[in-house]
């Protein structure tokens, strides 16, 4: 999967992800001697960041941090590539004077210590070799202030038993919004529907996945729905109550985004 | 970001490695902040001069640099870790001393003019009313913005350097008129004589990332200098603005979006809570860097007294400011150590003191961290008064 951002500082490298969840100091947050991660706050503590792809938010604390990402080239410790969500000014100065390429603008929290990167800083990209794109729709149909949960069975092939929005593959050559609509016919049996909103297409990490979900909200004038093989049972609830139901990975921040 | 033909090149190399890193760092930065090119600058003044701040890869780094590059205009530096002439008498260790004296070299070879201090704008370096600079010293950019009308973002260490080199500087936040405009109104009632420190470290506080506008403010060019360091230490914005009672003058207070009152029961309270304890092994006075007129006022009410010897004390300045009142300077000398090209902040002061006492709100701020002291905040009459009899 190729992932765009921004090129901050230019140059192309390879190697394994170190990922941090948190944002990073690279004074006393990175010992200087081996590369390794001291901040107790990271995920990733006690590991090398030497020679590997270092992926975090974005940096934190003293501007001294820069010359500290100096310090760990003359050690010949520096990260083969550093990846953030936004760059800011300490750790880009440290990239540019520690000659270590580096991209902004990547989600983070999609990356897994352990992936397989290809950066091109160059071109602003990142290539994750062991994952694969997979995009879906997911509809949040809503009918007088409340909206459609549906519980997935146990014969479809992917987060069995969980609640989710009507969702399904876009299939080749078709636009997201005809997708949504055959799967709207397909799964609950509605052809009238009316598309009130959508919005940004939002992507999650599961496993060798990332799901990139595009949402969109949908107003029925009634309550009839009839479904197929891929769902258990439904449930008409108030926005409100979707956060009692065990819902598919990041459901409930897209009903946010939509409503 | 938009840059000429001359930016291109340099980008890519064909003016020399030096110079292509530190335009490297300059767009960068600039796509960060999202400028849309570079703009000359009239002078350059950088951080990172102390060893104890910089460290070892700080010098390396410097060290290398500059062997590819020079700066083409006029740059100077913060304070060092010592005086360059009375580090011994100072305390400062032999091994400060010659790591020390290795960042000077490589500024010098840098071609930055050997003026260490934090107040440029008293040694000689002025910049004039809508002059875009770039500096990097947190109390000399809000002085440069609020007091002379200059425009400077507080830049970092490395990237002030790379502007000094490169001549000029991402166009961005307060180098942008829209972006200085003040967003919080601070009425402070009255400020009690020496507290005008306070009042910056206070209002700092408040204004936290917003430009303030402070009506009614009577200061003398001595007090925004120590106000504004205070306010740079405590809050994340290197501008106010501000009205003098009697004199006209336009702000623009559209975007302002909430209204504080300072009482001066709140100065006071602030002043009772940095009073710390009383007894201390350090008097620091001169942060920021003495001006020739506080030199003067300290020297006239010294004369005639007699050192109390209770402390070790230390008047920092400007070296600039040091030679050009030689007189009150031997009267200072009387009673402590008169120190150029160095402050508390950035001296290795943990190495020789363990509680400190200053008349600056900034100092407040950074003697209980960088220099691990147990802090005292006292007037400058107070301190004067306790070094003497």
């Amino acid at each position: 999967m190729i992932l765009a951002g921004r090129r901050i500082r230019g140059g192309t490298a390879s190697g394994k992800a170190v990922v941090c969840r948190d944002p990073i100091s690279f004074l006393g947050g990175i010992d200087p001697l081996t590369g390794k991660i001291m901040d107790e706050e990271c995920d990733s503590k006690g590991v090398s960041i030497s020679r590997k792809v270092f992926c975090f938010p974005f940096g934190k604390g003293s501007t001294v941090g820069s010359y500290a990402m100096y310090q760990l080239k003359l050690n010949r410790k520096a990260p083969a590539a550093i990846i953030n969500s936004s760059a800011e000014p300490i750790v880009a100065t440290g990239a540019i004077i520690a000659d270590v390429p580096m991209i902004d603008g990547i989600d983070v929290g999609l990356l897994r210590t352990g992936d397989r990167v290809f950066v091109d800083a160059d071109r602003g990209t990142v290539d994750v070799r062991n994952l694969v794109e997979r995009h879906v729709v997911t509809c949040i149909v809503r009918n007088a202030g409340r909206i459609l949960l549906l519980q997935r069975s146990d014969k479809v092939g992917s987060f069995t038993g969980l609640w989710a929005g009507v969702s399904g593959f876009i299939e080749c050559g078709e636009t997201d919004e005809s997708a949504a609509r055959r799967e709207l016919r397909e799964e609950i049996g509605r052809d009238k529907v009316r598309l009130v909103n959508r919005v940004e297409t939002q992507c999650f990490r599961d496993g060798p996945n990332v799901w990139c979900v595009h949402p969109f909200l949908f107003d029925v004038k009634d309550r009839r729905v009839q479904t197929d093989w891929e769902h258990q049972s439904v449930e008409w609830v108030l926005p409100k109550e979707v956060s009692r139901f065990d819902t598919v990975p990041g459901l409930p921040q897209i009903i946010l985004k939509l409503l | 970001m938009h840059l000429t033909t001359w930016d291109e090149r340099v980008l890519a190399g064909e003016e020399g490695h030096g110079r292509q890193k530190a335009m490297e760092l300059l767009v960068a930065l600039g796509d960060i902040y999202g400028a849309k090119r570079l703009i000359p600058i009239a002078s350059a003044q950088i951080s990172g001069a102390s060893f104890k701040t910089i460290g070892d890869a700080g010098t390396k780094f410097l060290e290398d640099f500059s062997e590819h590059a020079k700066v083409t205009v006029r740059a100077s530096l913060n304070p060092l870790g010592m005086d360059k002439k009375r580090w011994k008498t100072m305390g400062v260790s032999e091994e400060f001393h010659s790591k020390q004296n290795r960042i000077v070299r490589a500024y010098e070879v840098l071609g930055v003019e050997p003026m260490y201090t934090c107040t440029p704008y008293l040694a000689g370096n002025r910049p004039r009313r809508g002059q875009h600079i770039a500096w990097a010293e947190s109390s000399a950019t809000v002085f440069a913005n609020s007091y002379l009308g200059a425009m400077t973002n507080r830049e970092g260490g490395p990237s002030a350097l790379a502007a000094a080199i490169i001549g000029k500087t991402a166009e961005y936040g307060l180098h942008l008129a829209e972006n200085r405009v003040p967003r919080v109104r601070i009425d402070i009632q009255e400020i009690p004589l020496g507290l005008e420190p306070l009042a910056g470290f206070m209002v700092g506080k408040i204004a936290g990332k917003r430009i303030p506008y402070l009506p009614g403010l009577r200061l003398n060019p001595d007090q925004h200098k120590a106000f504004g360091a205070a306010m740079a230490a405590t809050g994340a914005v290197s501008m106010y603005e501000f009205s003098v009672p009697g004199v006209r003058k336009r702000v623009d207070t559209s975007s302002i979006e909430e209204l504080v009152i300072l009482p001066t029961t709140d100065l006071l309270m602030q002043s009772e809570e940095l009073r710390g304890d009383d007894d201390w092994d350090l008097v620091a006075i001169g942060c920021p860097h003495c001006s020739m007129n506080e030199i003067k006022r300290m020297a006239k009410y010294l004369k005639g007294r007699r050192p109390a010897k209770n402390s070790d004390v230390w008047f920092c300045t400007s070296r600039s400011v040091f030679k050009s009142c030689p007189n009150e300077v031997a009267v200072l000398q009387k009673f402590g150590k008169v120190l150029c090209d160095t402050c508390m902040v950035v001296a290795p002061i943990e190495k020789m003191y363990k509680r400190t006492a200053s008349d600056s709100g900034k100092a407040m701020v950074y003697l209980p961290t960088l220099g691990k002291q147990r802090a005292s905040f006292r007037t400058t009459r107070d301190l004067l008064e306790v070094i003497s009899r």
